[in-house]
């Protein structure tokens, strides 16, 4: 059944597409990180601005598009989230 | 054959075992909520900070009667411990309400308060009953989460909100039926093992700690 999900669970999201897809290591673009977020594309652009903001993805700036890879603080932030969201599962609750 | 006073003393404890459990569950929830900042971790730390208090207000009050220089046994310190209670299982069964309706389910419907007529019938009454309510919904939530996600630590927590569930009913009974001693005690003691159940998590979060890179 669809449902909605919470700002953090979409955080988690995006941060383990970044984390997943950047299998080159030169970083994952918009378009991947929309294909796999399913979100608007104005949406993504202002997530992605708050993310960089706040120190959880770092910004590959291009010739002509950026591309964004996760960060080591991203990486703890993802590790935190399983963690909790497991100890709210149990709870029957999802993050 | 213990008496009357034996018995009040181990409920007292009890009472300061279930102080210990939430306030560690709302801990760790807390630790989540500075983390994550999820909004459903929040909930459930207020709800377990609520029911800490709940029971430590009623375990002092429990002692006050042990102890009479405690001047703690008045009968509006005992409603204030049950509606902080009440209040607790309350936030716990909004919690699930929350997420049923993110997922779009209809069961929500399920926790709209019912209509108590509070003519006559004494304010402690009504607070049991609408624990008992509320961790009903919480059950059924939890049993349906189960029944979803097949995770056996949720069907513990079903568990553990089963007895608490009991343990509140009996509460009510108790109110009721003042003369049957031993109905508070079982009360307490239900309560007690639902609340150690709910510690479970706790621990598994504390002996396990943060998974790095965990599944997605």
């Amino acid at each position: 059944m669809a449902q909605y999900r919470t700002q953090v669970r979409i955080i988690a999201d995006v941060l383990s597409t970044a984390r997943d897809q950047n299998t080159e290591g030169t970083g994952v673009g918009v378009t991947t990180l929309l294909r796999k977020g399913n979100m608007s594309y104005g949406r993504m652009t202002k997530l992605l601005s708050e993310l960089v903001g706040s120190g959880l993805l770092l910004e590959l700036s291009g010739e002509k598009i950026s591309k964004y890879m996760i960060s080591q603080k991203g990486m703890q932030f993802l590790a935190a989230y399983y963690s909790f969201e497991d100890f709210a599962q149990s709870f029957g609750l999802r993050l | 054959m213990a008496t009357q006073s034996d018995m009040a003393l181990i409920q007292n404890l009890l009472q300061f075992i279930g102080v210990f459990v939430s306030f560690s569950i709302a801990y760790v929830s807390y630790r989540g909520v500075r983390q994550t900042e999820s909004s459903t971790l929040l909930r459930l730390a207020t709800a377990f900070v609520f029911l800490g208090f709940g029971f430590l207000v009623e375990g002092l009050v429990g002692l006050g009667q042990i102890l009479p220089s405690l001047p703690v046994s008045t009968s509006v310190v005992v409603v204030g411990g049950l509606l902080l209670e009440t209040t607790g299982y309350f936030f716990l069964a909004f919690s699930h309400a929350v997420d049923v309706l993110l997922s779009k389910r209809m069961g929500a419907a399920l926790l709209v308060v019912p209509v108590v007529t509070l003519s006559g019938a004494q304010l402690a009454d009504v607070l049991s009953i609408l624990s008992f309510y509320f961790v009903l919904y919480g059950v059924v939530e939890t049993g349906y989460s189960y029944a979803r996600t097949r995770k056996p630590d949720t069907l513990l927590i079903a568990l553990g909100l089963s007895l608490i569930g009991v343990g509140t009913f009996l509460q009510w009974l108790s109110i009721l039926y003042q003369y049957v001693g031993v109905l508070s005690l079982l009360q307490i003691i239900l309560q007690e093992m639902g609340l150690l159940i709910l510690f479970t998590p706790v621990l598994r979060f504390a002996v396990g700690g943060v998974k790095v890179n965990g599944p997605i």
